[in-house]
C-alpha cells in the first residue's frame, strides 16, 4: 500500500528535515461516513502539544504512521488515497516551518455482497456473504455468512467487529453461529449453535493474539448405521463454555509456499472449570512450529530454489473437575473435544482421522498427540523461482494416544466414569510415554504442489511405512487442498 | 479432500509395492476412557432412557416404549444389559434399539457392519431368535388390534399429558428427561420447550375430542376420561382371561409387556410425584375394573425384577392404604 502514498514534498523539505516544524492543520477529505471521533484517535497525536519541538523529519514519520494506521481500518480504497503536505499559509510569522497535511481518501462501499467458493483445510465450500463496513462510522463491520460445503452441510454466522479505542490493531468482535457438519470418519454429524466474544490484537513483527470466550451447544446426532459404541455413547447434547487464547507469529515469506522463515502458533483452551460451567471441563493446549529454508544458501544449485522445510505439532487435553475443584472427579474427554490426526493436510499418507484409536471404523480421537514432517521442495525442470509449481518429497508421521483409565478393572462396574486427579495425572503420564513407544506411524511420498494465492493444492503419491492396527493409511494418490499444511 | 480411483485396475508391480507396506505394524491403539466400558462388555446392549444407577442395576426404564421392549426381552429370556442413552444415538431417531455383541474385537469396518443396531421394529424377531424361553406369539385377532389401539391412543395420550404437560409433574419431567441431557439452562430450556411442543402435537394428532375446547386446544378432561375407559376395557379383558395373561395366553406375551410398560410407570413413577393431578393416572390404573391391572403389573414385576420387590414393597403398601 505504500505505493499509493504520495508525499508532495517540496525540494526545500528534503534539505531541511532537521528544521523545527509544527503541523498547523490536518484535513481529511472524502471521509463522508466516518465519525470524527475515530479520526481524532488517529490525528490528535499529530497536532498534540508534545509536538512542539519536533523536526520536519519526525513529523513526516508521524504522518506516515498515522496514514498506515488509517489504512489498516480497511474502510478506504487503495486507489484515490493520498497524503499531501504543503507549507502553511496562515500569514503569521513564526520561527518554525508550519505545514498543513491533507489526507485524501475514498471510502469503500459500505455494503458488499459476495458469493463464491472457498477452500478450507480439507474442505471445499460455496458461500454467500454480506458485509456492512463502517456501520456506525467508527470502522465497525457486520458480516453475515451462509455456506454449504462438501462436509459442512450448512453454516451460518454473523460477526460484528469494532476497533477498540480507535485502534485498528485492537478489535473486539462478537459472533453468533450455527452449523451442521458431517464427520464421516467417526460416523456422525455435529450440529453447533452458540456464540463467542473475541478480543484480537496485533503487535509489530507479524505477531497476533486473540482471547475469546465461547459458549457452544454441540449436538452429536445423525449417526451412521455402523457407528461404533464409542460414538453412540457420546451422542446427544453438551454445552462447552470456554476461554481460548491463540498466539501466532508468522515470519514466513509466503504462507502457502514458504521458502524461508518460520511459524509459531499456540492455542490454549480452558473449558468448564471454575465459573465457566457447561457440560465439559478440560484444559487443552496445542503448539505448532513450522519452518523453511533454502537448501543451498551459497547457490550450489545455480540459483534454483530448492528449499527444505519441517513442521512439528503437539497437543494435549487434560480432563478437569467441574467447578473450582482441583482434585474432584474429572469426566473423561468426549469425541468432539479430542484431537484427530491424519489426512492430506496434516499427516499425509493417512486418511482423515486415520491415526490414533479406532473403534470399528470410527476414528474416536485421542487426548495427546505429536506429529511432525519434513519436506523438500524442488522446482520443476525449466521453471523459474517465480513458478507456483514444485515437486515435493516428504516424510511425515505422528502418534495420537487416548488417555486410559489405569484402574479399568474396577472402573467398568463402579459408580461413574469420573477420575480423580491422580488417575488423570497417571493416565497422562502413560499416554505421553506411549507416544514414544515404538516408531510413530509414518508415511512418505512424492508429489506435486501448486501454490495458488488462495490455497495450496497438493497431489501426492504416498505409502504408509509404519502403522498401527486399525489406523487407516492411504496407499497411492491423495489430493490435499488447504492453507495450513504440516 | 481425498479422492480414490477405485475403478482403475492397479498394475501388478504397483500392487506388489502396495502389498509390501506398511513395513511395520504395531498393535492397535487403546480406546479412550469413555469408550472402555462400552466396548469391553460381552452382552448385547439395549439403549434406553434410564438413569445411570438404574441402568447399572438393570431396573425398569422410565420410558414406556423402552420399558415395553426391556420387559419383552426379559420375558423371552434374552441376556442383555441396558445403558442410558438419548434419541440422538439411535439409528431410527428413537429409543430403544439393541446393539448385538461385536463378533470380533478387531477394529475393521466389516466387523462393525456385522453388528449393526437392531431397531425396536425388529426386536420381537430378535427376541424369538435369541431368547432362551420365547414367549407365545401374540393372538392374531382383530381384538388384539382393537386393544393395541387403546394403548397407542388414549393411554399414550394420557401418559404424554401427565408427564409433559401437567405442571405438577414438571419436576419429574426435569429429572427424567431434561437435566440429564445438559447442565446448561439454555440447553435445558430448549429441550423442555421441544418436549412440551412434541407431546402436545402428538396428542392433538390423535385426539378426536378437539371440538370441546376449540380447534388446536387440548381438552384435558377428555384425555383422561378416554384413558379411564381404555383402562377399564383392558381390566375387563384381563378379567375374562383364565391364565391371568391377556387373551388367555399360557405365558405373558408382547401385549402383556406393552400394557405393563404403561401400568408400571403410571403406578410407580407417578407415585413419586406430589399432587393429585400428578398421580391421577396411577389412581385410574388402580381403580380400573376390580384391580386386575394392578395385580397384572405386580405379577410381571415380581417375575422379572424379584430382587426389587421387598425393598419397594413396603413403600408401595404405605401408598395404597
Amino acid at each position: 500500500m505504500p505505493d499509493s502514498m504520495l508525499i508532495d514534498s517540496g525540494p526545500q523539505l528534503n534539505d531541511q528535515l532537521l528544521t523545527p516544524a509544527a503541523i498547523s492543520k490536518v484535513e481529511v477529505l472524502g471521509a463522508k461516513n466516518t465519525r470524527r471521533s475515530l479520526l481524532d484517535h488517529i490525528f490528535k497525536p499529530l497536532v498534540d502539544k508534545s509536538n512542539t519541538d519536533a523536526t520536519i523529519g519526525q513529523l513526516l514519520e508521524r504522518i506516515n504512521h498515522a496514514s498506515a494506521k488509517l489504512q489498516r481500518f480497511d474502510i478506504f480504497r487503495e486507489e484515490g488515497y493520498g497524503v499531501f503536505i504543503s507549507g502553511a499559509n496562515n500569514g503569521q510569522p513564526s520561527d518554525k516551518t508550519e505545514i498543513d497535511v491533507s489526507f485524501r481518501v475514498r471510502e469503500k462501499s459500505r455494503l458488499v455482497f459476495k458469493a463464491g467458493t472457498d477452500f478450507g483445510n480439507a474442505e471445499g465450500s460455496a458461500y454467500t456473504n454480506a458485509e456492512v463496513r463502517n456501520v456506525f462510522g467508527g470502522a465497525e463491520s457486520l458480516s453475515v455468512n451462509a455456506s454449504t460445503g462438501t462436509r459442512t452441510r450448512s453454516a451460518y454466522n454473523a460477526v460484528f467487529s469494532t476497533p477498540v479505542n480507535g485502534n485498528p490493531d485492537l478489535r473486539l468482535a462478537v459472533e453468533a453461529l450455527r452449523s451442521s457438519t458431517q464427520k464421516p470418519w467417526a460416523s456422525h454429524e455435529e450440529q453447533l449453535a452458540g456464540g463467542n466474544l473475541r478480543l484480537a490484537w496485533a503487535t509489530k513483527h507479524a505477531e497476533s493474539h486473540s482471547l475469546s470466550y465461547s459458549g457452544i451447544w454441540r449436538q452429536l446426532t445423525g449417526l451412521a448405521p455402523g457407528a461404533s459404541p464409542t460414538v453412540r455413547a457420546d451422542a446427544g447434547d453438551s454445552l462447552k463454555s470456554s476461554i481460548t487464547h491463540t498466539f501466532t507469529r508468522d515470519r514466513r515469506d509466503r504462507a502457502v509456499l514458504p521458502q524461508e522463515g518460520y511459524l509459531l502458533r499456540t492455542m490454549s483452551e480452558l473449558a468448564g472449570w471454575g465459573p465457566l460451567q457447561g457440560d465439559v471441563s478440560f484444559y487443552k493446549s496445542e503448539v505448532e512450529v513450522a519452518g523453511a529454508m533454502p537448501a543451498f544458501p551459497s547457490g550450489l544449485a545455480n540459483g534454483i530454489p530448492v528449499t527444505v522445510g519441517g513442521g512439528l505439532r503437539l497437543g494435549m487435553l487434560v480432563p478437569l473437575a467441574r467447578g473450582f475443584s482441583f482434585t474432584g472427579p474429572a469426566q473423561p474427554s468426549r469425541i468432539n473435544d479430542r484431537f484427530q490426526l491424519g489426512g492430506p493436510t496434516d499427516v499425509r499418507g493417512f486418511k482423515l482421522g486415520g491415526l490414533g484409536p479406532h473403534d470399528g471404523g470410527d476414528a474416536v480421537g485421542g487426548d495427546v498427540f505429536a506429529a511432525g514432517g519434513v519436506n523438500m521442495l524442488l522446482p520443476l525442470p525449466r521453471t523459474g523461482p517465480a513458478s507456483p509449481l514444485r515437486i515435493q518429497l516428504f516424510a511425515n508421521g505422528g502418534r495420537l494416544v487416548a488417555l486410559k483409565n489405569q484402574s479399568k478393572a474396577t472402573e467398568v462396574s463402579s459408580e461413574s466414569l469420573g477420575m480423580d486427579s491422580r488417575t488423570v495425572v497417571n493416565g497422562l503420564k502413560s499416554a505421553v510415554w506411549e507416544l514414544a513407544n515404538g516408531l510413530p506411524s509414518l508415511a512418505a511420498g512424492v508429489g506435486l504442489v501448486y501454490a495458488h494465492p488462495v490455497a495450496r493444492f497438493e497431489l501426492n503419491f504416498s505409502l504408509p511405512i509404519v502403522q498401527r492396527v486399525g489406523e487407516q493409511g492411504r496407499k497411492g494418490l491423495q489430493v490435499g487442498v488447504g492453507i495450513n499444511f504440516l | 479432500m481425498s479422492t480414490t480411483w477405485n475403478s482403475i485396475p492397479v498394475p501388478r508391480p504397483l500392487q506388489q509395492l502396495f502389498d509390501s507396506v506398511p513395513l511395520v505394524t504395531y498393535d492397535a491403539n487403546a480406546l479412550p476412557t469413555r469408550a472402555q466400558s462400552n466396548t469391553l462388555c460381552q452382552l448385547p446392549t439395549l439403549y434406553v432412557f434410564a438413569s445411570e444407577r438404574d441402568a447399572r442395576l438393570g431396573l425398569p426404564s422410565y420410558n414406556p416404549s423402552c420399558l415395553k421392549w426391556q420387559t419383552f426381552l426379559k420375558l423371552a429370556g434374552v441376556e442383555f444389559r441396558i445403558v442410558p442413552s438419548t434419541n440422538h444415538a439411535s439409528p431410527t431417531g428413537a429409543l430403544p434399539f439393541l446393539l448385538p455383541v461385536r463378533t470380533s474385537p478387531t477394529t475393521t469396518a466389516a466387523a462393525a457392519a456385522s453388528s449393526a443396531p437392531i431397531p425396536a421394529s425388529r426386536l420381537q424377531r430378535y427376541a424369538l431368535d435369541h431368547g432362551s424361553r420365547p414367549p407365545p406369539p401374540n393372538a392374531k385377532t382383530l381384538r388384539l388390534d382393537a386393544y393395541q389401539a387403546l394403548l397407542d391412543v388414549p393411554i399414550r395420550n394420557a401418559w404424554l399429558h401427565t408427564l409433559y404437560l401437567e405442571p405438577e409433574n414438571s419436576p419429574l419431567l426435569e429429572k427424567l428427561y431434561v437435566t440429564w441431557a445438559s447442565s446448561s439452562g439454555w440447553v435445558q430450556g430448549t429441550i423442555r420447550h421441544q418436549l412440551g411442543r412434541a407431546a402436545e402435537g402428538e396428542i392433538l394428532k390423535t385426539s378426536s375430542s378437539l371440538s370441546a375446547a376449540g380447534a388446536g386446544e387440548l381438552d384435558e378432561d377428555a384425555v383422561y376420561s378416554a384413558a379411564r375407559d381404555a383402562l377399564n376395557a383392558l381390566a375387563s379383558l384381563l378379567a375374562e382371561s383364565e391364565t391371568g395373561w391377556f387373551f388367555s395366553a399360557t405365558a405373558p406375551t408382547l401385549f402383556d409387556a406393552s400394557v405393563f410398560a404403561y401400568t408400571h410407570l403410571m403406578l410407580q413413577v407417578l407415585s413419586e410425584a406430589d399432587g393429585e393431578d400428578a398421580a391421577r393416572l396411577g389412581v385410574l390404573v388402580g381403580q380400573a375394573g376390580s384391580g386386575e391391572l394392578r395385580s397384572h403389573q405386580q405379577r410381571i414385576y415380581q417375575m422379572l425384577w424379584p430382587s426389587q420387590i421387598w425393598s419397594e414393597g413396603e413403600s408401595q403398601a404405605d401408598k395404597t392404604q
